[in-house]
């Protein structure tokens, strides 16, 4: 029933019986590091890590906490360097943080004194994005993210969910083909955590982005991904990876009350050594 | 309503205190028989306000115009100092150190210098109201500036904000309540500063009015100068807790 394997997501397309001989190139993968290594001084923070996230898939980061997620997303978003191995996206090597790429951190990064509406637009306003299209793209997400009653309001006026809904609305705001969500919902309640996870399904089936998603979730994980890679700490590296043959579209009711979908978090809940 | 009526009850209590102390002041000296040199009655004080106004509100806009500026200069140096120190590796190795053990030279040690360099007149004054509100302005402004939450530092860096940007959209709110703190402790620092310098030797101003005073025996006028600095500092300190409340965010956590 779990694939260890990776999917096996078409990258070329054969349009033989079409008469063209052709063959689409292969989209180099969105986000790929191969024999990635990370120390902090002595400490090996990430050994030998390898594993790519294929154009529109949606894939979680489970690990357990110090293993070294944070730091995986942090290279992967150019704001660390590493030692040796390689990251990549779309085929070119990280150095710097990118346009195309979103950033959702652990902590939301709301500004206390600007309104939600200005929180949300920040990024845009950094990048230089029109005033019009800016404008365009808040209203939006606002709308998206059912925030626009509170645009006006500010940080500390919200509660959790809506704050870490306005964080995604951060990310969001400049359209990133890529997305990297470390633990976006770690601080919240099982309740507000479980309908976010509805809003960010709905969100990511809408826009299909490149989804890298860090959480210790394992509900969470399962309901939400193609693909599941496990970590381990000391040092932290890849052990497992899970298909998440679960089919799409998903949605709240239905998904979760799959015996799939069951089984799936009982055998990821094993490899992490929670279940029994 | 309980909280107007408690309130009302809170104020009533402070002007009974007040009236109370200034009338046991007036009659407690006449009573007692207190020499009106030693302590004049609350009255006479009055009366020797009134009678020499125009000198008091010449002499008070002199001193004011000293703390101000020095208070003005201790802001803009500090500030930089501040911004200098937060930004670059080597001023903070140097500079900071010197700045620290600065700090606790005690200021009003530096007053005779002062008017060696300075002279005796307005600029000397000017220098010791800016040495006294200096430091908590640099103090404050590096606090603030290294407070800044890293998460959000972070934040801005995925975002490839430039400097600047960085620099007046998230440092600058940032550092502003640590700011205002030290401008809040600067203020009537620098009014002491002012009224030293004038004590040690000067040609106007409240502090010079107060040397007058004394010299002459007219110890009316020197509480009435007294009074008339402490109102000037209240007055003062009320404008930054005016400023104050348009940085609301202090404190603020999300
Ligand atoms: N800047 C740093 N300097 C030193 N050690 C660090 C630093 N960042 C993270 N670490 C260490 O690396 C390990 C992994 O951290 P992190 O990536 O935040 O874990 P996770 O996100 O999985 O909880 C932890 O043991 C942490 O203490
Ligand atoms: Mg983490």
């Amino acid at each position: 029933m779990v694939s260890t394997a990776s999917a096996a997501a078409p990258q070329s397309v054969n349009v033989a019986d079409m008469g063209l001989k052709m063959t689409a190139e292969p989209a180099a993968n969105h986000i790929e590091a191969r024999g990635l290594n990370k120390t902090f001084g002595s400490f090996k923070a990430l050994e030998d890590i390898d594993f790519e996230i294929r154009n529109q898939e949606f894939v979680s980061v489970l690990g357990p906490s110090g293993c070294g997620k944070s730091t995986l997303l942090r290279i992967v978003a150019g704001l660390i360097p590493y030692e040796s191995g390689s990251a990549t996206i779309k085929g070119e090597a990280v150095r710097a943080p990118r346009p195309d790429v979103g950033v959702v951190f652990q902590t939301n990064n709301m500004l206390p004194w600007l309104t939600v509406r200005r929180n949300v637009e920040l990024g845009a306003r950094i990048r230089n994005m029109p005033a019009g299209a800016r404008d365009a793209a808040v209203d939006k997400i606002l709308d998206v993210l059912s925030l626009t009653k509170f645009a006006d309001a500010h940080p500390h006026q919200l509660s959790g969910g809506m704050r870490q809904r306005a964080s995604i609305g951060q990310a969001l705001v400049l359209d990133p083909q890529i997305l990297l969500m470390d633990e976006p919902f770690g601080a919240l309640d099982a309740l507000t955590r479980d309908k976010l996870n509805v809003e960010l399904l709905r969100i990511w089936q809408e826009s299909r982005k490149t989804v890298m998603l860090i959480t210790h979730s394992i509900a969470e994980a399962v309901f939400l991904s193609d693909r599941v890679l496990v970590m381990a700490d000391r040092p932290g590296k890849i052990v497992e990876e899970v298909t998440i043959d679960l089919p799409r579209p998903r949605n709240a009711a239905t998904t979760r009350a799959m015996p799939k979908f069951g089984e799936y978090v009982a055998y990821l809940g094993k490899v992490m050594g929670v279940a029994n | 309503m309980p909280g107007v009526s408690s309130r009302l009850a809170a104020y009533s209590q402070v002007v009974l205190f007040f009236g109370a102390f200034l009338l046991f002041w007036e009659y407690g000296v006449r009573y007692f028989e207190v020499k009106s040199y030693i302590l004049p009655p609350i009255s006479a004080i009055a009366v020797a306000v009134w009678e020499a106004r125009s000198e008091i509100f010449e002499n008070s806009m002199y001193t004011l115009a000293e703390v101000l500026i020095g208070f003005g200069a201790a802001v803009v140096v500090g500030v930089m100092l501040g911004m200098v120190v937060y930004v670059s590796p080597f001023a903070q190795r140097t500079i900071y150190p010197l700045v620290t053990a600065l700090q606790t030279t005690p200021k009003s040690a530096l007053a005779p210098l002062m008017i060696v360099w300075f002279g005796y007149g307005f600029i000397s004054k000017v220098a010791m109201a800016f040495l006294f509100a200096f430091f908590p302005i640099v103090v404050a402004t590096l606090g603030g500036f290294a407070g800044t939450a890293k998460n959000l530092e972070e934040h801005f860096r995925a975002l490839n904000a430039g400097p600047w940007r960085t620099f007046t959209t998230l440092r600058l709110p940032s550092a502003l309540p640590s700011f205002i703190d030290g401008c809040r402790v600067a203020m009537p620092l620098a009014m002491i500063g002012a009224i030293i310098g004038e004590l040690v030797g000067s040609e106007r101003g409240l502090g010079n009015l107060i040397m007058l005073g004394t010299a002459s025996t007219r110890t009316d006028l020197v509480f009435g100068c007294i009074i008339v600095i402490t109102l000037i500092s209240l007055a003062l300190y009320a404008l930054i807790e005016f400023a104050a409340k348009s940085v609301w965010w202090r404190g603020i956590q999300v």
